[in-house]
């Protein structure tokens, strides 16, 4: 189980420093000089400002200098200043972080409620009618665009209906985004969950467990459900990672306040710093909820368990 | 024609299995239309999708215009129609890209193995745990919004999964007896790779390609809708899905139109690679 925690630690680990280098490189990576890109649309910036901005940035120094100038403050919890209004980034971010995360958390709850129990009653009843009612919907659910889904539904509930709010932070504004988040997700688990529980209802062991006699919901519950999960559980850090990549289009969508509509903003004012702040922290939070999932399957699978 | 290509598939009764499969013959059905629109956008569309005030503004579907006017007067059908293009380009070029990349990574870490496939395939590691929306969403922002970036950007991002998926179906070619007697039958790299290689991973990648297709249309028009894909006056369906917010009141059908373009295109491409997948693939059929 260690050997195998520590595999995924260290690719962790790994993605996090890689992620260091590319932030760093990406700012050249710009075609054109970046510092003028920067300043393009506002009025009036001197060529001395300019060139204060370059020396503050590093860029007037070689890569592997800017390299560990920017490691140094990242260490010291610095990612820089944001061009517009020069606010520290890591409180830019660390302000809207938690509205991201809380929308992706109500996402995934969703998606596992609504998926997981129609992926097992499909399995339950394959072949039959709602088996294939309910795949036919799963499918669908796929192909549905997030934002549209979004759309529809900020146009039902909120402006026909007028039963939730249109856009803002409060509870109530968590509603929409969430449901349009987990909705499109829940059919990934629901495919998901009914692959696997079909493979585990055909395992020998639970053959036995019906040959010994056992009840069919007590070997569903005890053996097929427990054994078919763990593939669910295994998905979910990647389903995360959807998630929030979907947050990205969906916090665009309701004005939520979260660090996706920061990146967005940021793309279009060119504002680098803020890009590279975000990239860095949506690896971080992917790599450590990706982490602990894994240590998560490692606890609930004895074949990893006691390896 | 037939015969032909029962003859090179993988499997025999290939395309028996294809029609008798309802995914894949709806999936194929709306694959089929799809290419039709597309290739005769120009002699099907009623009017110019670019010109303003072909007709009244907001005109609601039906009538003169079968879809309804935009705000600015163009008709919404040809929009349509022309968008049919420009998606399915995206969705062939971005899948294009990954699909090339991606294969050659995987065949040649398979192939090689030592040093190169573990440089290779951690390196795919890596970027895959970086998640295909970052990757894409890092590639606008040092490239700047355009749509030809952000198709770019969406084949770039797709290149980890079919690099990996490319890995496995390869390294189980490597180990089979035909492989391995073809090596001491002393074929050089090329022979191997090409002649034995390719042709048996191809049923897989082209099944995770035709999926692919519907993940890199949902992305790139992802990217449309937030401004940093296709700019104005393209028809592009997820940038129309974008200008429809603002007018969600008055005229709902500019958000539903596109919208629903957008998720049957999905929709033909998963049905088809479903489709596929059981049809090419005798193991896992069921």
């Amino acid at each position: 189980m260690w050997r195998f925690l520590g595999t995924r630690i260290a690719t962790g680990a790994l993605t996090i420093w890689v992620t260091t280098v590319l932030v760093t490189l990406l700012i050249h990576a710009v075609p054109g000089d970046p510092v003028q890109i920067m300043y393009a649309q506002s009025q009036g910036t001197t060529p001395e400002q300019i060139e204060e901005v370059r020396r503050s940035l590093g860029l007037d120094r070689s890569i592997p200098v800017q390299y560990l100038m920017f490691m140094e403050r990242l260490f010291q919890g610095d990612l820089g200043n944001t061009i517009r209004g020069g606010q520290p980034v890591l409180d830019v971010i660390l302000e809207r972080l938690p509205n991201t995360l809380v929308l992706a958390c109500a996402a995934m709850l969703i998606a596992i409620l609504i998926g997981v129990p129609i992926g097992f009653l499909a399995a339950y009843r394959e072949g039959s009618l709602i088996d294939t009612g309910l795949m036919i919907l799963a499918i669908g659910g796929i192909s549905m665009p997030h934002f549209w889904l979004g759309l529809m539904l900020l146009f039902l509930f909120a402006l026909e209906l007028g039963w939730l709010p249109v856009s803002g932070n409060g509870p109530l504004n968590l509603i929409l985004p969430a449901m349009t988040l987990g909705l499109s997700n829940a059919a990934i688990f629901a495919r998901l969950t009914r692959s696997s529980m079909i493979d585990v209802m055909q395992q020998d062991f639970v053959q036995t467990a019906y040959a010994k006699g056992l009840p069919k919901s007590l070997v569903l519950r005890r053996h097929v459900l427990r054994a078919g999960l763990l593939p669910v559980v295994t998905m979910m850090g990647l389903q995360f990672a959807f998630m929030m990549g979907g947050a990205i289009v969906v916090e665009n969508i309701f004005s939520w306040n979260g660090v996706g509509r920061m990146a967005v903003e940021a793309i279009f004012q060119r504002d680098y710093p803020v890009i590279q702040g975000f990239i860095l922290t949506f690896s971080i939070v992917v790599v450590v909820v990706a982490i602990s999932i894994d240590a998560l399957y490692a606890v609930l699978d004895p074949r990893i368990r006691r390896s | 024609m037939a015969t032909d290509m029962r003859g090179r598939s993988a499997s025999p009764g290939f395309w028996r299995r294809m029609l008798r499969s309802p995914n894949g013959v709806v999936g194929l059905a709306i694959v089929l239309t799809l290419i039709f629109c597309a290739a005769f956008a120009d002699v099907l569309s009623p009017y110019d999708p670019t010109k303003m005030g072909t007709g009244g503004r907001f005109l609601p579907p039906g009538g003169e215009f079968l879809l309804g006017t935009d705000e600015f007067g163009r008709d919404m059908f040809s929009r349509i129609l022309h968008g049919s293009r420009i998606t399915l380009l995206v969705g062939a070029v971005a899948v294009g890209i990954s699909l090339t990349v991606g294969m050659l990574v995987g065949m040649v870490a398979a192939f090689r193995r030592g040093w190169v496939e573990a440089v290779l395939m951690r390196g795919t590691d890596v970027l895959f745990s970086f998640t295909e929306t970052l990757i894409a969403l890092s590639f606008v922002a040092v490239l700047g919004p355009s749509l030809q970036n952000a198709v770019i950007a969406v084949g770039v991002a797709g290149i980890p999964f079919y690099a990996r998926t490319c890995y496995s179906a390869a390294l189980v070619e490597t180990s089979k007896p035909y492989f391995e007697a073809s090596v001491a039958a002393g074929a050089g790299p090329a022979r191997l790779v090409f002649a034995h290689l390719l042709p048996n991973v191809l049923p897989t990648m082209i099944v995770v390609a035709t999926l692919g297709v519907s993940t890199a249309i949902l992305a790139a028009a992802g990217l449309s809708f937030l401004g940093l894909g296709a700019q104005p006056p393209t028809s592009e369906w997820g940038y129309m899905l974008a200008g429809s917010r603002d007018y969600i009141n008055r005229a709902p059908w500019l958000m539903t139109i596109p919208g629903l373009a957008i998720a049957i295109t999905v929709l033909g491409f998963n049905l088809l690679g479903d489709g596929l997948r059981t049809s090419l693939d005798p193991v896992e059929r069921r």
